[in-house]
């Protein structure tokens, strides 16, 4: 019963953004993706078809909550915002990707 | 806590579904004209697909296979989901019956909150209360919303028939909170004790029966012992009534001075503080736990009878279903003994059909060598074989769920004289229980199975396991079958042995008279007629007519004895025509004479004069009956079993008296019914007199058995004809699998005879010992039977025999198509053939 995997990043690496993205405050889907590519400089380019079932997988977590909301344009949007067990999870998950960055790096140095 | 957020998903998937929808296109939109970032439809299935249980799907993909494969072997599964589905069914109907009387409680508004209760006298036994106390405890009560007394039921004369009425206090639909029909249920006001009020509810079955569905019934007059009651209400249908008798009417207690305005209780019964025994239930306050409103009434039972200066021990509060009413230790040991019974059913069809699943998984032993060769794990093809298990205990739980439906009620009808109030119907305790059975039988039939099937290589392993399953196939059915022959065997008995008394050609004459007119001198008066009216002829008066389901009982003591009380024996109140009519000899001494009636003496049967007196009790004297004074033996009589078949009763005849209306026995002869009914009608012209013969009284008597008989014969049917099923499929596989070996033998010179003894060989002696080991298990436990069996041994050789000999025909039954197909294999094609 594993947690399904992304695989367009390197593997975890999209529930890693997500949460550190709405870590800042509550943000809809189209936001993060637009959070992200801003960030990354274009760089991380995140589909429907990639974030939307992340989002499903961090709501099955319990990682974060959603809730309707008004978007700045007046629309109806879903609002994620993280939960207290989303914010021990990202720092865990944040400590695990550091670590894993620091292995590479020595590996390729 | 991933489990319930996935099911909450699945509860509400619709709404979470369109939340995801409503999102995607949010999304569609925000991004305008900018580049599509990949399919909106895989977005969404994709989403979708993170709620579902990963295992699930596969799970769907292995019931569809397994429904093909059992499709493609219809008669493999026709015959396990027949053999499972009838032990299923035995089952949840036995359970059906269970829930019925010792779960289910009554059927009125939250059930939960009303419980029974009683008073425990000195032995801790529960008891009822008096009319008074119960005034009391329901006054003073704070713990209980509600309180209500009821008294047994009683039958009473309409214009037209009869009709069984129970008596309940004015609370006693208020507490319950029964829903009505028409009308409503008693007021408090109505049930005082200073004024009467003829009012009657009538029961919704009643209402349809016998008042035609009349709409204008509430506010009519109903006639009861020719005394006008006005119907106030009519219940609902859904109220079955809270007792085990389906109740006619509902009378409210104090009106029972109304219809039996003569009764001596009638003023005890009242008033007095002390006389027993009236049904108490209540419906607790809100909040109030059991132990609170038990230890409340207990303090208010010690003061009420703290006032009389009676001891007081305690209170016991109880729920609704009818067995805490105290009924269960006469019925729960029965019920053991069929629970053990199908039970056995069970965990044969189980070994049956595991033996099935073990030849079918021998088939497919290349299909599953192949599986595990080209990859999937064991556990992957494990339980792929215990998901064909699963669909096949989930049909045989749905065929026995279904036989639960209509099997108790059947079976009640045909063993139960008097209809009962229970609904026989299955609830969603007995499916819950049903579910239960399916898949502990899928785990014991289906595993053993799997894993033998999914061991690569090892045939002679297997051979043992399938020994194994006939052994237990052969004793289990065993059991069962001695079981069924002890009681075929018991009833047979009780019929054919001579109960000491003459049973055929006798009646019974009843004196049914209005019970509202005739107090105790009227009672004399009429009793001393009909006894000097009747004297010319050979009839008998008597309390109790033989094996009518009651006896009796006094205490009785030898007038030097110190002892207060004395021991427990039967008594009878006869007169001389008694022993004449069932003819039971006189041993010693005289008869009683009509003379008697008032004289201290009594007769005695062998067995009491054995007991007490060393077979020498002529002119002795005993202590006992009302007034407990000393009482000559003037006669002693031959035993005879008029109170139960299976044990003599130590018995004293008393000479009868005229404090009720007694009945009488008689030869019948052409007229002699006419002449007896001639007499009463001329004491009083309003005497009804009703007839039946004696042997009513033993066909009733026997009835229960002769049902529990029947019952024990169809399982014991069943359970042999599972087990020959067994022992042919046993044979007839070991057959084909040594067809080539048989072949050679042939071809070397075996004779025929050889061939069979071959094949027969090594399963006869799983047979055998299936034989003895059942054979054992039975001789212990029909040790649990001894009291269903009219004093029959439970190691009657004969019940046992007659098992050794159905067991052996079925065996040779099993085995004729197998042997002869081994005795004529052709040793050519059989080599050929590989």
């Amino acid at each position: 019963m594993g947690t399904d995997k992304s695989s367009e990043l390197l593997p975890g690496t999209l529930d890693l953004l997500v949460l550190q993205t709405i870590a800042r405050g509550r943000m809809h889907g189209y936001g993060i993706a637009q959070h992200l590519k801003m960030l990354s400089e274009d760089v991380l380019q995140v589909g429907e078809s990639s974030l939307y079932p992340a989002l499903q997988r961090l709501l099955l977590n319990g990682y974060v909550e959603a809730e309707w909301g008004i978007s700045e344009n007046n629309r109806r949007a879903r609002y994620y915002s993280l939960t207290a067990a989303g914010k021990k999870q990202l720092s865990t998950e944040r400590k695990e990707f550091d670590r894993m960055v620091l292995a590479i790096q020595k590996v390729l140095a | 806590m991933r489990f319930f957020r996935r099911l909450r998903y699945w509860l509400q998937a619709s709404r979470h579904q369109e939340d995801l929808s409503e999102e995607l296109e949010f999304h569609r939109a925000m991004l305008n004209d900018a580049p599509s970032m990949g399919n909106t439809t895989r977005a969404r299935e994709d989403a979708r697909a993170v709620w579902i249980w990963p295992w699930l799907e596969s799970v769907g993909q292995d019931v569809r296979y397994a429904l093909r494969n059992l499709r493609a072997h219809p008669g493999f599964a026709g015959v396990a989901i027949l053999a499972l589905g009838c032990a299923i069914g035995l089952n949840t109907s036995l359970f059906t019956v269970f829930n019925a009387i010792a779960i289910r409680p009554w059927p009125v508004a939250d059930a939960g909150r009303v419980v029974n209760i009683f008073a425990l006298d000195d032995h801790f036994r529960r008891s009822g209360f008096s009319l008074e106390e119960f005034r009391y405890l329901g006054a003073h009560s704070k713990t209980l919303s509600g309180a209500l007394a009821m008294r047994d039921e009683q039958s009473f004369r309409l214009e037209d028939g009869k009709a069984l009425a129970s008596w309940v206090s004015g609370g006693y639909f208020s507490t319950l909170g029964i829903g009505m029909q028409r009308g409503r249920g008693f007021r408090a006001d109505e049930d005082t004790v200073d004024a009467p009020q003829p009012v009657v509810v009538v029961s919704y079955g009643f209402w349809q029966n016998h008042l035609g569905a009349d709409p204008n019934t509430v506010g009519k007059q109903l006639r009861i012992e020719d005394t006008p009651f006005t119907v106030v209400g009519i219940t609902g249908s859904g109220f079955s009534g809270t007792s085990a008798h389906v109740v006619d009417l509902y009378l409210p207690i104090s009106a029972a001075p109304i219809l039996q305005p003569r009764a001596a209780w009638m003023k005890d019964f009242l008033h007095s503080p002390d006389y027993c025994c009236t049904k108490m239930a209540g419906r607790l306050a809100p909040g109030v736990t059991r132990a609170q409103a038990e230890a409340e009434l207990a303090v208010l039972h010690q003061q009420f009878r703290g006032q009389f200066h009676q001891e007081a021990h305690g209170i016991r509060l109880t729920g609704t279903a009818y067995l805490t009413t105290g009924k269960s230790d006469k019925i729960l040991p029965v019920f053991a003994i069929m629970l053990l019974a199908v039970m056995l059913v069970l965990v044969l069809a189980c070994a049956n059909v595991g033996n099935l699943l073990l030849a079918r998984a021998a088939a497919r032993h290349r299909e599953i060598s192949v599986r595990l060769s080209l990859g999937a794990s064991r556990g992957r093809v494990v339980r792929q074989l215990l998901t064909e298990s699963m669909v096949l205990a989930c049909a045989a739980g749905a065929l026995g769920a279904a036989a639960a439906w209509w099997l108790p009620a059947l079976v009640f009808r045909y063993a139960v004289t008097e209809t009962l109030s229970f609904r026989m119907v299955p609830d969603t305790v007995v499916l819950a229980y049903a579910l239960a059975l399916s898949v502990a039988t899928c785990v014991i039939f289906g595993l053993a199975p799997s894993f033998h099937a999914t061991r690569v290589g090892g045939l002679a392993r297997r051979f043992s396991l399938r020994s194994i399953l006939l052994t237990a196939q052969v004793a289990l059915s065993v059991m069962l079958l001695v079981g069924a022959g002890l009681m075929t065997r018991a009833v047979q008995r009780a019929r054919m042995q001579d109960p000491g008394f003459t049973i055929s050609g006798i009646s019974i004459a009843q004196f049914d008279l209005p019970a509202n007119s005739y107090d105790a001198p009227r009672t004399r008066a009429f009793f001393s007629q009909l006894s000097s009216d009747l004297s010319g002829q050979p009839v008998a008066l008597t309390r109790l007519a033989p094996l009518g389901g009651g006896q009796n009982w006094t205490n009785i003591r030898l007038p030097g004895d110190i002892e207060k009380e004395g021991k427990l024996v039967g008594v009878q109140e006869v007169n001389r025509g008694y022993f004449d009519v069932l003819q039971i000899p006189l041993v010693k001494g005289r008869t009683l004479e009509d003379a008697d009636g008032d004289r201290p003496v009594v007769l005695v049967n062998e067995a009491l004069a054995r007991r007490f007196f060393n077979g020498d009790a002529l002119g002795k004297s005993v202590v006992a009956g009302k007034p407990y004074v000393p009482r000559e033996i003037v006669g002693v009589v031959k035993d005879a079993y008029t109170s139960s078949l299976d044990e003599i009763t130590l018995t004293l005849y008393f000479p009868i008296s005229g404090d009720s209306i007694p009945m009488a026995l008689y030869r019948a002869t052409p007229g002699t019914a006419d002449a007896i009914a001639a007499v009463a009608r001329n004491i009083d012209a309003r005497t009804v007199t009703t007839f039946r013969p004696l042997s009513d009284n033993l066909d009733k008597y026997l009835q229960g058995s002769r049902a529990g008989a029947a019952i024990a014969e169809a399982l014991g049917g069943f359970a042999l004809a599972l087990a020959t099923i067994g022992m042919f499929g046993v044979f007839a596989y070991c057959v084909q699998q040594r067809t080539k070996e048989i072949g050679i033998r042939v071809a070397l010179g075996a004779r025929p005879a050889q061939v069979i003894r071959l094949v027969l060989g090594s399963s006869s002696r799983a047979v055998l010992i299936g034989l003895l080991l059942g054979f054992a298990g039975a001789a212990g436990l029909s040790q649990l039977m001894r009291g269903l069996l009219y004093g029959l041994s439970p190691h009657d050789p004969l019940s046992y025999a007659m098992v050794a000999l159905a067991l052996a025909s079925a065996g040779l039954v099993a085995t004729f198509l197998p042997a002869r197909r081994a005795a004529n294999i052709d040793p050519v094609n059989a080599l050929r053939c590989e």
